[in-house]
Parts: C-alpha cells; sequence; structure tokens
C-alpha cells in the first residue's frame, strides 16, 4: 500500500465554494496561482501514481489570521465523500483557550485520525508545556501528531519555531506518541536524521522540493547531505512518503524517491509501510 | 458570426494524446454557422493542439522524438520555487514540448461540416499530466 501522508486539500472542489474563503486560503497558505479541481482529478492522479490513501491536513491558525483556512469539518466532509482514498487529520490553534475541547471533539465527533500542528505558522514551541495536553488528547485517542517542520514555503512562517531538536523534548516526554517531522526539518536535514534515529516514536516525511527537481533534491539530501547507506541501514523504518500536495504533484514527489538507489524491501517501507505503523493501521 | 463553445478533457497520464475530433465535429455539427473556420485553441502552457494522423505507431514516434528532443530529466532552469504559485517549477518539459506542437489548429467548414484530410485527426496533446484541461472551440463564419 501507498500512502502520501502529507496532502493540504486547499484546492479540493467540494471544499471551495466560497470564493471570499479560498482567496483567504490562497492568501494565508501562500498558494498564489492555483484553482479548485474536482475529486475525479484526484482519483486520477492517484491511479497515475498508483497511490492508495492520502492523509488531508487541515490548517488552523485563527488566532493569527482571523479564519480557519482549512477547517476539520472540511476535512471530515471530504472524508465522508471518499473515505476509501482519504485520512483525515485534526488541526488546532494551540493559542486559543479552548484548543484542548475542539481537538476532543475532531478525535472523538468526528472521528480524524491524527493531529497536524504548525508551530512555525501559529507561532509556538512544540515543548511549550501548553502544548502538552494536546499531545495527551492524542495518546488517549492512540493517534498521531504531525508537526509542520523546518523551512515553511507559507507566509508569516519562523523556523526559529520549527527546529527538530525543538521535538525531541516532546518525545522524550511522550515516548508512546507517534510524531512525524515534516519536510525532514529541511534545512535541518542531518539533524532530522539523528532525532528519528535515536527515538522510536518520531518520523520525518519527504514532503516537499525545496530546490530543484524531486530527482535532484533527494539525491542532495539523502545521498550527500546524508550518508549514502544512512537510509538503508539505520533509518529505514522511519521515513514516511510525503509529497506536501498541492505545492508538488504527488507522482513527481514519488518518483523522485523511487529515484533513490535504495532496496526494494526500504523502498516499500518508504513508501507505505511506515506511514501504515505512524498511522495506527496495523496492528 | 461567431460561436463560442468550451470542452473539457481530463489526461491519465503524464504524456497522452487524446483525439478531439469527434468532439469538434459534433460541436460544428450543432452550430448555426455553416460555412467559415473552426478554431481549436489550448488554454494551457503545458500541453498542445495538433494535427496528425491517428495510428499508434506514428503515436509512439511522437511521444518518443518529443522525449528525446526535451527529455524528463535535465538541468532546467524552471525548477525552482515561484513565489507566484508558491510551487517549485516541476513542468519544464510541457512547456517546452508545448511550445514545439503550439496550441492551435484551424480547420474549414463548408456546408455545416468540416473539410479535413483523410488522414488527418485533431489532438489533444498533453506535457504535463495528470490534469482536467479546457480547450476553446470558436467558430466564425456565416
Amino acid at each position: 500500500m501507498v500512502i502520501d501522508v502529507h496532502v493540504h486539500p486547499a484546492f479540493y472542489g467540494p471544499i471551495c465554494d466560497d470564493k471570499n474563503r479560498l482567496l483567504k486560503r490562497k492568501q494565508v497558505m501562500g498558494y498564489d496561482l492555483m484553482s479548485p479541481f474536482p475529486l475525479e482529478l484526484v482519483e486520477k492522479q492517484m491511479a497515475f501514481a498508483n497511490i492508495d490513501k492520502l492523509v488531508l491536513l487541515p490548517e488552523d491558525t485563527e488566532t493569527i489570521d482571523g479564519e480557519i483556512v482549512i477547517s476539520n469539518e472540511e476535512i471530515k466532509k471530504l472524508i465522508d465523500l471518499d473515505s476509501q482514498r482519504f485520512i483525515g487529520f485534526a488541526s488546532v490553534d494551540p493559542n486559543k483557550k479552548d484548543a484542548a475541547a475542539i481537538l476532543q471533539y475532531a478525535l472523538k465527533d468526528l472521528n480524524l485520525k491524527g493531529l497536524a500542528l504548525y508551530p512555525s505558522k501559529q507561532h509556538v514551541y512544540p515543548n511549550d508545556p501548553a502544548l502538552f495536553p494536546l499531545y495527551e488528547i492524542c495518546l488517549e485517542h492512540n493517534v498521531p501528531v504531525t508537526f509542520d517542520a523546518g523551512l515553511s514555503w507559507q507566509p508569516n512562517t519562523l523556523l526559529k519555531y520549527a527546529h527538530p531538536y525543538l521535538f525531541e523534548e516532546v518525545a522524550v516526554r511522550y515516548p508512546q506518541l507517534r510524531m512525524n517531522i515534516s519536510h525532514f526539518g529541511f534545512p535541518w536535514i542531518v539533524e532530522t536524521a539523528a532525532i528519528i534515529l535515536k527515538h522510536p516514536n518520531v518520523y520525518a516525511d519527504t514532503a516537499g522540493v525545496y530546490m530543484d527537481c524531486p530527482e535532484q533534491f533527494f539525491s542532495d539530501i539523502f545521498q550527500k547531505m546524508m550518508g549514502s547507506l544512512w537510509i538503508e541501514h539505520n533509518i529505514a523504518d522511519k521515513i514516511l512518503f510525503g509529497s506536501n500536495n498541492p505545492r508538488f504533484r504527488p507522482a513527481r514527489i514519488k518518483r523522485g524517491l523511487e529515484s533513490l538507489p535504495l532496496s526494494k524491501i526500504t523502498m516499500d517501507k518508504l513508501l507505505g509501510g511506515n506511514a501504515a505503523n505512524f498511522l495506527g493501521l496495523e496492528g | 458570426m461567431v460561436e463560442f463553445t468550451k470542452l473539457q478533457k481530463y489526461s491519465t497520464k503524464e504524456f497522452e494524446l487524446i483525439k478531439i475530433t469527434d468532439d469538434v465535429r459534433e460541436i460544428v455539427a450543432n452550430s448555426k454557422i455553416k460555412n467559415g473556420l473552426v478554431f481549436v485553441i489550448l488554454s494551457h502552457t503545458t500541453a498542445g493542439i495538433m494535427i496528425n494522423e491517428s495510428l499508434p505507431c506514428l503515436e509512439r514516434d511522437i511521444e518518443d522524438t518529443l522525449e528525446d528532443l526535451i527529455p524528463l530529466h535535465k538541468d532546467y532552469a524552471h525548477s525552482h520555487f515561484l513565489p507566484s504559485y508558491g510551487a517549485i517549477g516541476g513542468n519544464a518539459p510541457g512547456h517546452l514540448k508545448s511550445m514545439l506542437v503550439g496550441n492551435h489548429c484551424v480547420v474549414p467548414i463548408v456546408d455545416g461540416k468540416m473539410v479535413m484530410g483523410m488522414a488527418q485527426d485533431i489532438y489533444f496533446a498533453e506535457f504535463d499530466g495528470v490534469q482536467l484541461r479546457t480547450i476553446y472551440v470558436e467558430i466564425i463564419g456565416e
């Protein structure tokens, strides 16, 4: 099974009816010349790329941006339209006083399957004790957390909140909490490798390309910035395929990953086996 | 008189040649214009419109030749972050293939029918799929 763990469904047709809301979403998330498309196109793109499931991420930065740009309810709406292909996460702005209640509702009543946090966008440190209740709710529901880590293309984001080392304290405090350092913590590639090497509960996804094309970028970060055998021999169980769609098409990110000189066993883990463990789909 | 119609087509592969002759013929047949020209114009920059012969061997040659001229993997300057999109430009080959093929074709209409050579078909040529594409069909005449 192939699972893309990092998709922002900002332009999925069924949640794009309100033009003013769509414009705000584009401004907040840093998407400009992109347009909505029907779910039928998503199906065709998944079929072409041989991708079985997508993890859809909402985004709540309401205290900073004045609006939830992709809400938990919108994710729930998409899941209800295609529960075979889509897995939905929740998002909550930790700066809200009722953040814990919002998360409880999203996981219990909307039946969402994980939490997406955006420290650099929400201007919070992931190891801030104010966030601990959110992690404890995730543990209560046995769902993972995806942290937007490293460099974000979104406007009004600060790298100081998203260094991979900031997630280590959370990993140690909550060793049963499955965590994903997204974007492989770019530009802190080696630092991210260290964290996922050391902590059994921490994963990192491949969402996005920061320079060049996927083949060039993944070769540079996974074969040159990292030792050429680090993945194959050390962290094969800890890397998740993520595309960061709509910035990048899943087919192209997948093709870039598949160009790496890895064994089939390891590639299968990266493309879906590890995601199944991270998401708790098995066992 | 001028009539304007939009066609929409899904591509299902990154490179795909999709015949649209019958779609255009139907639009012409339903038009009030009986003599004139039909323009088939693509609204995108990483695909094309062309007329060629509909043979599987030729379709393969067209794909192979375009791929030889414009390979998928090359150090394209377009492959960098584009703030105007919020994305990396990952489709330079599509832009370049589109440049070679062109974005439109023109066919005469006589007595309500398209006049085409027996070997001619109209293709929508996808170079950056999978996408939902829009094609304009404009008929000018009387």
